[in-house]
């Protein structure tokens, strides 16, 4: 009796540990510009300030793991080369930063440094079988056809990081919850992206038509008055 | 028995099923309604110092090398300005073939070592139809140009000497899948070019 006992419980303790983590949520944050890059350039030069899309991620973190449920992973994704390089510019250890927030915040930090990265942790990081994303958000440059985790920091108004629209199809379909929800906070995602994230993985992806602003503290504004937000 | 059994299971879920510990420490307050920081004062003798501080000239001055420039320079460059709006550089070829043989290139700088010559001037395309004896190589990656929905070979910068004005070279403008118009990825849901501004901050 006492073996059929202990029998029944691990297998119950088993079932739960399988089941203990079924989502996760994920902030994707892009890198900043160089000063060196960007010198010069007037209204429009990028990333005055380093940690434009860092602060807006910390208010989406935080926002996540108010409203976690206790299976739920809380996963931040940072693009690391670019911190690495404004680092090495301004003489801070903005890793050393950017790490202290993600433990005051209480969430997973996983560093990337190449879209081939990126891609094995959104399909293989953990086990998609089980653990679904639920939430995704990201922060950074972009434009209609991209999301730019470089940009302007290796190469003067380039990027050398990106995930193209013809890119999600390195993607597993599945790997998003059927009821996720998915927002881009960068410029002109809903004007071309949001399409083809809704055809390749079923779920919609809130983006901007039009430009978005980071300047204002918070997380971003649309930057103009005909702008929107749409799927 | 049994209470010591459901005890061990029970402790033994909760510990399984716990999400990640709570923050030990303060929540870090963002920003809200306020003018983000500035950028700290420039570190003397950063390239960022020189770019801002250092005097412009109108012109190249012929004959100025920076960088690395030991032996025979390798490559000849041919700086032009693309009018359809795309950030790529100019041209590149190697130093004992012709143009027709040149790569339109993505110029990835090197800070401290060697920058782009417009850097030094008082407009940046004060160089156009300039040539230069270029030390470096050829990158193992692409860049994206944003504006264009292109991607370029990456021609990282390791030294340099300016050559002189020459005349403009008749060699169609682009990238490889420009000049033979090949779609790019995102042209079957809208034309090129993107155009769109990644702009944010």
């Amino acid at each position: 009796m006492r073996l059929l006992h202990a029998l029944l419980s691990l297998a119950l303790l088993g079932a739960l540990h399988a089941s203990a983590q079924s989502r996760e949520d994920i902030v994707l944050t892009g890198g900043p510009a160089l000063r060196f890059m960007e010198h010069g350039k007037g209204d429009v030069s990028h990333d005055v300030y380093w940690f434009n899309f860092v602060d807006a991620s910390v208010i989406r973190l935080k926002e996540l793991k108010d409203q976690a449920k206790p299976e739920e992973l809380v996963t931040w994704l940072i693009y690391r080369p670019a911190y690495a390089a404004r680092s090495q510019e301004m003489g801070m250890d903005l890793l050393a930063q950017l790490r202290d927030k993600a433990k005051n915040l209480g969430v997973r930090l996983v560093w990337f440094n190449s879209k081939e990265e990126l891609v094995a942790y959104f399909n293989k990081g953990l086990d998609r079988d089980k653990i679904k994303i639920g939430d995704f958000d990201y922060f950074g440059h972009s434009n209609k056809a991209c999301f730019l985790f470089d940009y302007s920091n290796t190469i003067d108004t380039m990027s050398i990081a990106w995930l193209h629209v013809k890119d999600l199809r390195l993607i597993d379909r599945d790997i998003f919850a059927r009821d996720a929800t998915c927002k881009s906070w960068g410029c002109h995602s809903a004007e071309m992206y949001s399409q083809w994230w809704k055809d390749h993985f079923g779920v919609p992806l809130t983006g901007a038509i039009g430009k978005t602003d980071f300047a204002h503290g918070g997380l971003p504004q649309l930057s103009n008055s005909d702008g929107k937000w749409a799927q | 028995m049994r209470l010591i059994l459901f005890s061990a299971f029970l402790s033994g879920s909760l510990l399984l099923s716990a999400g990640p510990l709570p923050a030990q420490e303060a929540v870090y307050q963002a920003p809200t309604g306020e003018a983000p920081p500035v950028a700290p004062p420039l570190k003397k003798g950063s390239p960022l110092d020189h770019l801002v501080n250092d005097p412009k000239l109108a012109e190249p001055a012929i004959g100025y090398k920076e960088g690395r420039t030991e032996g025979d320079a390798p490559w000849i460059a041919h700086r032009l300005i693309d009018e359809a709006g795309g950030q790529g550089w100019g041209w590149v070829k190697k130093s004992d073939a012709g143009w027709g043989s040149a790569k339109w290139i993505a110029l990835q700088e090197t800070p401290g070592l060697a920058v782009a010559p417009h850097r030094k001037l008082l407009k940046a395309d004060a160089d156009e139809n300039w040539e230069f004896k270029f030390w470096g190589k050829f990158a193992s990656y692409k860049a994206y140009d944003p504006r264009l929905d292109e991607q370029l070979p990456v021609f990282i910068l390791q030294g340099y000497e300016v050559i002189g004005p020459q005349p403009a070279l008749d060699i169609k403008v682009g990238p490889p899948d420009r000049i033979e118009h090949r779609p790019s990825g995102a042209s079957s849901r809208d034309n090129r070019p993107i155009l769109s501004d990644p702009g944010v901050d």
